[in-house]
């Protein structure tokens, strides 16, 4: 819920900030009955009416003690359960605002700066370079370095990556997303930015911030969507932008031609 | 768990974003940066927890922090430094200029909203 000043609602949001969020619910009401149950258990384990046949009394604790036992675990496995859940729904999450924040606009320098808010916040990447396929010729411009001084990493130095980093030649030339570490690179990992399965640059992590000591398996699913999506996110921002530059083209014409 | 009205300031929105999703149980208000921060708290008195990010534009979070122990906000305020500078000396620094807790992004949801969730409610001043 959003205040006025504040952000505004937004139903997409609701519907994917949901996913899981059930499950998680009906594990947290399943767990709380299971204690509840335990308590119970526990509270009659204490008032065992003295049984008249000696036998059968310590029979029905034993039973009681097992089945306080069964509840003790199903206890932790459904604790056990909603951490997974938890969890889960939070990496569903950040999948989700990831998604949402690449395809929130069509301007080429709003998105570029999302695929770095992704890097730096989501991934822990403290310095990086995207490279898009140059408009002319053959290389890659550097549409964005980050974190990196001057003379540091001078493959990227310029504006322009023509070749040099075997990984990164590798992942421009197949399209196969790659993780260090990778003989004579100096990356972490390199990912490429395919759209239609054509590979229109690649974004490459050379240095990750010191709390974060490496890549973890669920960054993974994060290196694979922005594979995908940050590269249909600039292309559709080209497409915007160059859709304008024509109207504005004919525009200026069709004034021309009307004398004004 | 007390019901909590948030300010959550950082410059990015995909951050913004996720506070958002993340905190669908509480009153979020957002901010951009320092200045617009502290514009929001004068204007919802009864937010009670921060999260604040402390590379900013205009005025960092430390700065922000600082406001608020000068105007003596800071006994009806939790703030929860969120931040990528996770030095020991920057995590002292937000500790000392009064922030309740100090995390480094990227953050794991859950431990967040425990952290949250397990704050003491504090008084308004």
């Amino acid at each position: 819920m959003s205040e006025p000043g504040g952000s505004q609602e937004n139903p997409r949001m609701d519907l994917a900030s949901g996913i899981g969020a059930e499950l998680v619910e009906e594990l947290r009401t399943t767990l709380e009955k299971a204690a509840a149950l335990l308590h119970v258990l526990e509270s009659n384990l204490q008032h065992v009416p003295p049984q008249p046949d000696g036998a059968s009394g310590e029979q029905r604790t034993t039973e009681l003690e097992k089945r306080l036992e069964r509840t003790e675990s199903d206890v932790a496995e459904l604790a056990s359960q909603l951490s997974v859940s938890e969890r889960q729904t939070s990496r569903l999450m950040n999948l989700y605002v990831a998604t949402y924040q690449l395809h929130a606009t069509l301007i080429g320098e709003e998105v570029e700066d999302t695929i770095a808010e992704i890097a730096v916040n989501l991934l822990g990447a403290e310095k990086f370079v995207l490279l898009l396929k140059a408009d002319e010729g053959a290389g890659h411009r550097v549409a964005l370095a980050r974190g990196i001084k001057p003379g540091e990493h001078p493959l990227y130095d310029g504006g322009v990556y023509a070749q040099g980093d075997p990984m990164v030649d590798a992942v421009l030339a197949d399209g196969v997303l790659r993780l260090g570490p990778f003989a004579g690179s100096p990356a972490l990992a390199a990912v490429p930015l395919k759209v239609q399965g054509e590979i229109v640059g690649a974004i490459v992590f050379l240095k990750l911030f010191d709390h974060k000591p490496s890549l973890r398996t669920e960054d993974r699913e994060l290196l694979d969507l922005l594979s995908a999506h940050a590269a249909s996110a600039l292309f559709a921002a080209q497409a915007f932008a160059t859709k304008e530059r024509r109207l504005r083209t004919l525009e200026s014409l069709v004034k021309l031609a009307r004398g004004e | 768990m007390q019901p909590r009205k948030v300010l959550a300031v950082d410059d990015s929105k995909l951050v913004l974003k996720m506070y958002e999703v993340m905190l669908r149980d509480y009153a979020v208000v957002t901010a951009a940066d320092g200045v617009e921060a502290l514009t929001r708290l004068a204007e919802h008195p009864d937010v009670d927890l921060v999260l604040l990010d402390i590379n900013m534009p205009n005025m960092n979070g430390l700065e922000v922090l600082d406001t608020l122990h000068a105007q003596g906000r800071l006994p009806g305020l939790a703030v929860v430094v969120v931040t990528t500078e996770g030095g020991e000396g920057e995590v002292a620094r937000g500790l000392g200029a009064g922030a309740a807790a100090y995390i480094t992004k990227p953050f794991d949801g859950p431990n967040l909203l425990g952290l949250i969730s397990g704050l003491p409610a504090r008084s308004q001043s």
